[in-house]
């Protein structure tokens, strides 16, 4: 046991270390704060007992319907490390070369990549499904032995599942590995990633009123688990009510046996998979084109040449747009806002355009926020051994991402024109605001991609990610609120405005009276003061250490 | 020749965490001058040569690169110095020619002279072919040279180069050595640390020798073999290096 006494023994020294110890301060807050989110969206609702009797129906087995629905979590984590992260881990972690020359066993690696990827989808799988798991145990008054049940029921819920897709990875690569392989499973890693923080969003953006029906449902549909979490379910409720229900125990326990088992077997394929692997990737030729001689410039353009040649950064693009039409088509967060009939349909379907527009854009701010500095990390010492200024640099980069960022206001507005029957005025008037948005989120990302207390390179000149990546995102994404907070409270004053004149039939092209410039008045505000933070934040991560 | 020194430090010193890495350093390197830097690992070799690319502020002492103090005009400095570090920064994601006109460009190097330098230096260098390639599947030493490339397109008036030869190749290692003899004669200055105590030994107008982050001997090659009885300079290294209670060239009883 080798290798997993290396990694027990590397996290306990995080504590030890500074470096280490940001690290898990970085993770705790990170997983604190989704879980306090996962309470207040849902554990709270669940703790509350009478509450609890009236959405449940009479009949059937509701408590394990509605642990099932807690417990859903756990897939959802898994399924995003398992297709995101844990791909790579298999493939092309540098640790493979160590571990693949060394004589272990030819499964020896792949289930250490298991073993990694499951702990860390734990940690994710606790901090969502467990405040709703505890809420519902602490509602039945369970008895202490359906809490230490809790972590085994996690655990099948999420190894399981995992072990499945990492071995389904590990069997196409062997077998089939090749472009066309790459390219499919580089779509499905960024469909993962950008599937789950959509979850993760509307999860955020639900309201309590519309997760009650969801709650009734999930307490009907105990039948309709999937075998993992059906015994997990079945094992904490017997739990919660004094009885231990063997046959889900078992279940449960085989499905871990199972899934190890199964995984070990498969693991014997992956050596020869890792090599098909590398194998797959001829090297790729450029065409020979002029490169800019200005600081910003040749920035701008090697953002550009980042993104184009480099496969996954283009298949993440398109998986974004894919994401987004889903999200409009099902209405997802904007259905109330489109039915409401107080509003004109001109301007309903702006306020959907716009609320789509914000979701999508949070979900890629974080990624352009990465290109600022976080992205180049093991490139920092070219930047603090450059003579140009620091301003020009990132004046370069936030070019680059000010074009990227208007992505997702195409995508949008075709969105909104194509499914949320949004007119050419409406479309219009959802671009304008829209472009002073995405000019206070360049803003934003210039303070908060820049700020030394979150990228300070180290004393080699590096910046060293850590934890701090995971406070970067959440800081970013309560900062780009924090911008766009007037423009939501400032809509029902927006709303009835026009409304008084629409008996005039003015329609939302009276909001361009004063709505508009005043919003872009803000924005250039918030654009310009974020850049000046960013300009100083850049000049003190490029001084020397 | 200090009048004319490009890169001078005085009672330089850098300390990590309260240890001292490098401590009271006193470096005088000419115009047009190959200066070898040896020196054990950990000996602060890499720091020295930081804190000259004025990427480290020094904890104490100072130091000046063509009369520039790095405290006062950082980025005039840095316009001047060419670093070749231990692992190339390249860009995974650019080709290796895009990658040699970013440099160019954050070294403000107009598109006509970084055109002209590259081709040669690609052609030099042995990388004609793996230039419109992407960075990615560089070998160590590929992504050695194409840095290389990179910062001799920018014209340095002083270049660092640390351990440059690791995980060249040999035609690779002769290259370089053609082109720094080159660049010097040019009257780029040039600090080259290195292990490889033979490229030293060819190249190298003086070398110094830092153990433990002092400078324990310096010199041209042939005072220093002098100093020590005329011992190969593997044994004057392995004598000043492993305790200069040795002393003398009397030690080491090799060959
Ligand atoms: N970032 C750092 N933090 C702490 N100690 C360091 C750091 N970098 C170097 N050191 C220490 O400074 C000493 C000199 O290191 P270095 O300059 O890299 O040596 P060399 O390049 O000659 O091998 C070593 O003892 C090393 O452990
Ligand atoms: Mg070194």
């Amino acid at each position: 046991m080798g290798l997993l006494a290396t990694d027990l023994r590397a996290l306990a020294n995080l504590p030890g270390t500074r470096a280490g110890r940001r690290i898990v301060a970085g993770t705790g807050i990170g997983l604190g704060l989704l879980a306090l989110m996962s309470w207040w969206g849902t554990g709270e609702l669940l703790a509350h007992p009478r509450l609890l009797q009236m959405v449940l129906p009479a009949t059937g087995e509701p408590l394990v319907g509605l642990l099932g629905f807690g417990l859903g979590a756990c897939p959802v984590a898994a399924s995003w490390i398992g297709l995101a992260l844990a791909q790579r881990q298999l493939f092309e972690s540098p640790e493979l070369n160590l571990w693949l020359a060394a004589p272990l066993p030819r499964w020896r690696p792949a289930l250490q990549v298991l073993l990694r990827a499951s702990f860390l989808a734990l940690l994710w799988g606790t901090a969502l499904a467990g405040p709703v798991v505890g809420g519902l145990l602490a509602s039945k008054q369970a008895p202490w032995p359906a809490y230490a049940l809790a972590p085994l029921a996690l655990l099948v819920c999420t190894v399981p599942l995992l072990a499945a897709l990492l071995g389904v990875q590990l069997v196409l690569v062997r077998f089939f590995a090749g472009r066309v392989l790459r390219l499919v499973l580089t779509l499905v890693s960024a469909l993962a990633s950008a599937g789950f923080s959509t979850w993760l969003l509307v999860g955020l953006f639900t309201a309590a009123e519309e997760r009650l029906p969801q709650l009734a449902a999930a307490g009907a549909g105990a039948g309709r688990l999937p075998w993992t979490i059906d015994s997990a379910a079945h094992l904490l409720a017997a739990a919660a009510g004094g009885r231990c229900d063997v046959s889900a125990l078992a279940s449960a326990l085989g499905w871990l046996a199972a899934a190890l088992a199964g995984f070990v077997a498969l693991g014997h394929l992956h050596p020869r998979a890792v090599e098909k692997h590398l194998e797959s990737q001829p090297p790729l030729r450029r065409r020979r084109s002029g490169w800019p001689s200005s600081v910003a410039g040749a920035i701008r353009r090697k953002e550009f040449a980042q993104v184009l040649q480099q496969p996954g950064a283009l298949l993440g693009f398109l998986a974004f747009a894919v994401l987004v039409v889903a999200l409009a088509r099902q209405r997802v967060l904007v259905g109330g806002l489109l039915d409401a009939s107080r509003l004109p349909p001109d301007l309903a379907s702006v306020a959907a355009m716009l609320v789509l527009w914000f979701v999508a854009v949070l979900l890629v701010l974080y990624a352009h926020m990465g290109r600022l500095a976080m992205w180049d990390g093991p490139q920092w010492p070219l930047y603090l051994a450059a003579p140009a200024r620091p301003v020009a640099i990132l004046w370069g980069k936030l070019q680059a991402v000010a074009l990227f960022l208007l992505w997702p206001l195409v995508v949008v507005g075709a969105a909104g024109s194509q499914m949320l029957g949004a007119g050419p005025a409406a479309v219009g008037l959802f671009a304008a605001v829209a472009l002073a948005g995405t000019v206070a989120a360049l803003g934003v990302l210039a303070a908060v991609g820049t700020w030394p207390r979150l990228m300070r390179p180290d004393d080699a000149g590096q910046i060293v990610q850590g934890g701090r990546s995971f406070l970067a995102a959440l800081v970013l994404v309560v900062a780009f609120e924090l911008v766009a907070a007037p423009v939501y409270f400032g809509w029902p004053l927006l709303v009835d405005a026009p409304q008084q004149r629409l008996a005039g039939g003015a329609g939302p092209a009276s909001l361009h009276g004063w709505a508009v410039p005043a919003i872009w008045l803000f924005a250039l505000l918030a654009g310009a003061s974020g850049f000046g933070l960013g300009v100083r934040n850049y000049g003190r991560l490029l001084r020397a250490r | 020749m200090a009048a004319t020194a490009l890169i001078e430090t005085c009672d330089l010193g850098r300390a990590y965490g309260g240890k001292w890495a490098v401590r009271h350093l006193g470096l005088q390197v000419a115009r047009g001058e190959i200066y070898g830097f040896l020196g054990q690992n950990g000996a602060g070799k890499t720091t020295t040569i930081r804190m000259l690319a004025a990427l480290l502020r020094p904890s104490e002492g100072s130091l000046r690169i063509d009369g520039i103090d790095p405290r006062v005009a950082p980025r005039a400095l840095k316009q001047r110095v060419g670093l070749v570090p231990d692992t190339p920064p390249l860009h995974d994601y650019l080709t290796g020619r895009q990658y040699v006109g970013l440099v160019a460009s954050l070294w403000h190097v107009g598109r006509r002279e970084r055109d002209a330098r590259a081709e040669r230096l690609f052609a030099l260098l042995q990388l004609e072919e793996a230039a419109d390639e992407l960075c990615k599947g560089y070998s160590h030493g590929m992504r050695k040279k194409v840095h290389l490339a990179a910062v001799l397109a920018t014209a340095p008036p002083v270049l660092l180069l640390d351990e440059a030869t690791t995980g060249l190749d040999p035609i690779g290692v002769r290259r370089l050595k053609d082109l720094l003899l080159e660049e010097s004669a040019r009257g780029t200055t040039i600090l080259f640390s290195t292990h490889v105590l033979e490229t030293a030994e060819q190249i190298c107008h003086r070398v110094g020798i830092l153990v433990r982050g002092t400078l324990r001997a310096e010199g041209t090659v042939a005072d220093l073999r002098a100093a020590h009885g005329g011992a190969s300079l593997e044994d004057v290294f392995l004598a000043t290096a492993t305790g200069a209670a040795a002393g003398g060239g009397d030690g080491p009883a090799r060959d």
